[in-house]
């Protein structure tokens, strides 16, 4: 057999079995690449607030602070809400208290979750759809090691979420349709259809098909575009 | 039919090499070292130092009254055992964001500079090999090595086989991260995966969604030629095909 026609027949057959695979790469490739990724992770939805801190806010001493809490570390006074707090942690636990006066503000109340999400979310004038606690069975899109948190809902475009931590009172992470969307695509495009397989032999085996398959259509464009006359002499 | 098998054929042209260089690189994604390609080889967690004297530590209030910049936040930090408050001044979303910090003395209030000597000492903190250093030097963003690093740092580089970089930022001491020749071989493919000529760091770029668009639909219309082929019974295990 010629190049030609080998090439025409191995193309196609490997294609029968791996050119469903390249629909999806192409599918998901180009929906990564045109959406912009800090957009899908969120960065818009959050306000990058500039609050200047008042020696006023704080009445409660870092002295008083290690009296009470003697194996504080990383202690950082900031501002949470328009107040100044403390926030550190120790070997086990992160803490946050008020800078005026030394109270706990741990673990987070559902009303001063919803305070903290409204008040870190980029639209002030956006009504919040559903608020719930998720202390097991984390959703697919959080980590374990964050629980507990609060879940909150926005009702706005595409849905965004922000989870914040019940034991911290931070934003461990949000998330919106394009974001859960861009999950999907990419455990797509990188074949993670089976579970908890580091080593992805799937794409592998598929990747080196698909090569091959490629070659053999580089040879076909060869001989039907630059060689076209052959074509009839074959 | 006519019009999707023509497509397929001079869409191949536009896109051939391309679709090479992603395969292959593709591949090489799956091969290679993912551990070796973090570019933490020699990378250690810092000692962890001395206790602090909290005694002696100023009060943040005290230090606020002192400033004449908005203050964001005061965080009291360890570098090389001792105690500094960092000020932030501007504050980005993450800290590879543009950020603005003074850093203090937390017992005497004394401003401190990051210079080479203390990014030097920074940096051996971090690093577990036992090369010496070749050179140090101050520079802006943005870095090749970490081309989303917003911050000034200072880059360590030390003299072993890997030739690792070790990146501090300038102004608050952060410990960037390392890099290694094994993490640039490895960065190289990943610039070429994502077409990223300008190496930004990123894959949205125009020349990416162009390429993607036409790989797209030479995908879909040779899935369809597959599919016509299939519906009229050309995959045959004879030889006459």
């Amino acid at each position: 057999m010629s190049w030609h026609r080998t090439s025409r027949k191995y193309h196609k057959w490997l294609m029968l079995f791996v050119g469903l695979q390249f629909v999806i790469w192409s599918i998901s490739g180009t929906y990564m690449v045109i959406l912009d990724i800090d957009y899908i992770h969120g960065d818009t939805l959050v306000t990058d607030k500039q609050i200047s801190l008042k020696s006023g806010q704080v009445n409660y001493s870092m002295a008083k602070l290690y009296i009470e809490y003697p194996k504080a570390k990383n202690v950082e006074l900031t501002n949470m809400l328009d107040t100044a707090v403390y926030r550190f942690k120790d070997s086990e636990n992160k803490y946050l208290l008020s800078a005026d006066t030394g109270k706990s503000l741990l673990p987070l109340s559902e009303a001063d979750a919803v305070k903290v999400a409204k008040y870190l979310y980029e639209d002030a004038n956006v009504a919040i759809s559903q608020v719930s606690l998720i202390s097991e069975n984390p959703p697919f899109e959080l980590s374990a090691r964050h629980l507990p948190v609060w879940r909150i809902d926005f009702d706005d475009f595409a849905s965004p979420s922000f989870y914040i931590s019940v034991n911290s009172g931070e934003l461990v992470t949000k998330r919106h349709t394009y974001w859960r969307l861009f999950d999907w695509m990419f455990s797509f495009h990188v074949m993670d259809y089976v579970e908890e397989d580091p080593s992805n032999k799937l794409l592998l085996l598929v990747s080196i098909f698909a090569l091959i398959a490629s070659l053999f259509g580089v040879v076909l464009t060869y001989f039907r575009v630059l060689k076209p006359k052959k074509r009839r002499a074959v | 039919m006519k019009l999707i098998k023509s497509l397929h054929k001079w869409l191949s042209v536009l896109v051939a090499l391309q679709l090479l260089v992603w395969l292959g690189s593709g591949l090489f994604f799956n091969l290679m070292d993912h551990s070796k390609a973090r570019g933490n080889e020699y990378r250690i967690k810092a000692p962890e130092s001395v206790a602090i004297e909290h005694e002696r530590l100023l009060e943040p209030s005290v230090l606020l009254k002192r400033q004449t910049k908005n203050v964001n936040s005061i965080k009291q930090i360890k570098l090389l055992d001792q105690p500094y408050y960092l000020l932030n001044h501007s504050r980005g979303l993450y800290d590879h964001f543009y950020n603005e910090y003074t850093l203090l003395n937390a017992h005497t209030g004394k401003l401190k500079v990051i210079d080479d000597v203390m990014a030097t000492k920074l940096a051996q903190q971090t690093y577990g090999g036992n090369a010496a250093i070749s050179s140090s030097n101050k520079i802006s963003s943005p870095f090749d090595d970490f081309p989303k690093e917003k911050n000034a740092a200072w880059q360590i580089n030390f003299d072993d086989e890997l030739n690792t970089s070790v990146y501090i930022d300038a102004s608050s001491g952060r410990l960037v991260g390392h890099s290694n020749d094994d993490k640039r071989f490895a960065d190289f493919f990943f610039m070429l995966h994502f077409m990223d000529y300008g190496t930004v760091g990123g894959f949205n770029n125009w020349q990416i969604i162009f390429f993607a668009l036409l790989t797209l639909l030479f995908c879909i219309t040779g899935f369809i030629w597959t599919l016509e082929l299939l519906i009229e019974g050309r995959y045959k295990t004879s030889r006459e095909s």
